[in-house]
């Protein structure tokens, strides 16, 4: 009786070949993250996910955006406020 | 090192962030800090941890259901599950095994639903019949085939595996697909599926002499 964990190493290699020249690697049509976070929100009734910053695709943090922000506003205080360029 | 744990590498070391970046850290430590971040239910951590494993979970959940639009949705509820069920994860195993083990589990209790719903729309194998032979299926992944006959033979031949591999054994084929499509090690997939090492072997055995007979009855010709 041959035992079934003495795999003939040539046959192991060519349904492996076979594996990996018919299967190639795919990647899922719709996004999966997106509905993910929607099936999230949904479950957890709004607890994750909640808002835009939380869902949002793009990399850019809050805390960036909010840097620029503060910036464009002091700037704008100096330009602007008491201290502003002014016309003589 | 796979291809597939250089991606898991990297990756990893994305979602840790570009704040903690340091090169001295292994991939065990990163692991740590990302679970760290997803049990205090860090949203950020958990969209970097879908983008490292989406593709891998969607490959194998494929391969197990045949079933682009079922594994789609199956996809989803593997993350969803793994979102609930972080908190529960003791790090006895990697994240990704641990993930594998969920992905396997409603692998398993979907294609129970269906089978009892009988959807399965998998294409009978009869039909594949008028095929080139296999020896002109060169590349047979139509993605690296250049000539249309080659195409047409790689497809013929694409198809008939996918077929073949969902009429393999249900219990065999998790296991083959986890060894030879996913290159995981036996100790791995015997922490997956929960079963022994010396199981897991034989069922790799029992599914590649499947996967060969019913290959070999379509084609009518030997696989080389």
């Amino acid at each position: 009786m041959t035992n079934d964990k003495d795999d003939d190493p040539e046959s192991e290699a060519q349904i492996r070949a076979l594996l990996k020249r018919s299967l190639a690697p795919e990647a899922p049509a719709r996004p999966v993250l997106g509905e993910v976070q929607r099936k999230i929100r949904q479950r957890s009734k709004g607890k994750f996910y909640r808002d835009g910053w939380s869902t949002t695709q793009s990399r850019v943090s809050y805390a960036l955006v909010a840097g620029i922000m503060l910036l464009i506003v002091a700037i704008a205080y100096f330009v602007l406020g008491p201290m502003g360029i002014t016309n003589h | 090192m796979t291809p597939a744990d250089d991606f898991e590498h990297w990756s990893l070391r994305a979602a840790i962030a570009w704040r903690e970046i340091d090169e001295d850290v292994t991939d065990a430590e990163l692991e740590t800090k990302l679970i760290e971040r997803l049990v205090a239910r860090d949203e950020r951590a958990f969209n970097e941890l879908v983008r490292t494993y989406e593709r891998r979970v969607f490959g194998l959940v494929l391969r197990m259901l045949n079933s682009r639009a079922e594994a789609e949705d199956l996809t989803q509820e593997v993350f969803v599950q793994v979102f609930k069920a972080i908190g529960t994860f003791r790090g006895e195993s990697k994240l990704s095994t641990w993930i594998y083990r969920i992905a396997v589990n409603l692998c398993k209790n979907r294609a129970k639903y269906l089978r009892v719903r009988h959807t399965g729309e998998q294409e009978p194998l009869e039909e594949l019949a008028e095929r080139l032979p296999l020896s002109q299926a060169r590349h047979a992944n139509v993605a690296q085939i250049e000539r249309p006959d080659e195409a047409m033979a790689g497809r013929q031949v694409e198809a008939i595996v996918r077929a073949a591999i969902a009429e393999v054994d249900e219990n065999f084929r998790e296991c083959l697909i986890l060894c030879d499509v996913e290159e995981l090690s036996y100790e791995e997939i015997a922490e997956i599926t929960e079963l022994p090492v010396g199981t897991v072997k034989s069922r790799i055995f029992r599914a590649r002499a499947q996967l060969r007979e019913l290959v070999e009855r379509k084609l009518g010709e030997k696989i080389r």
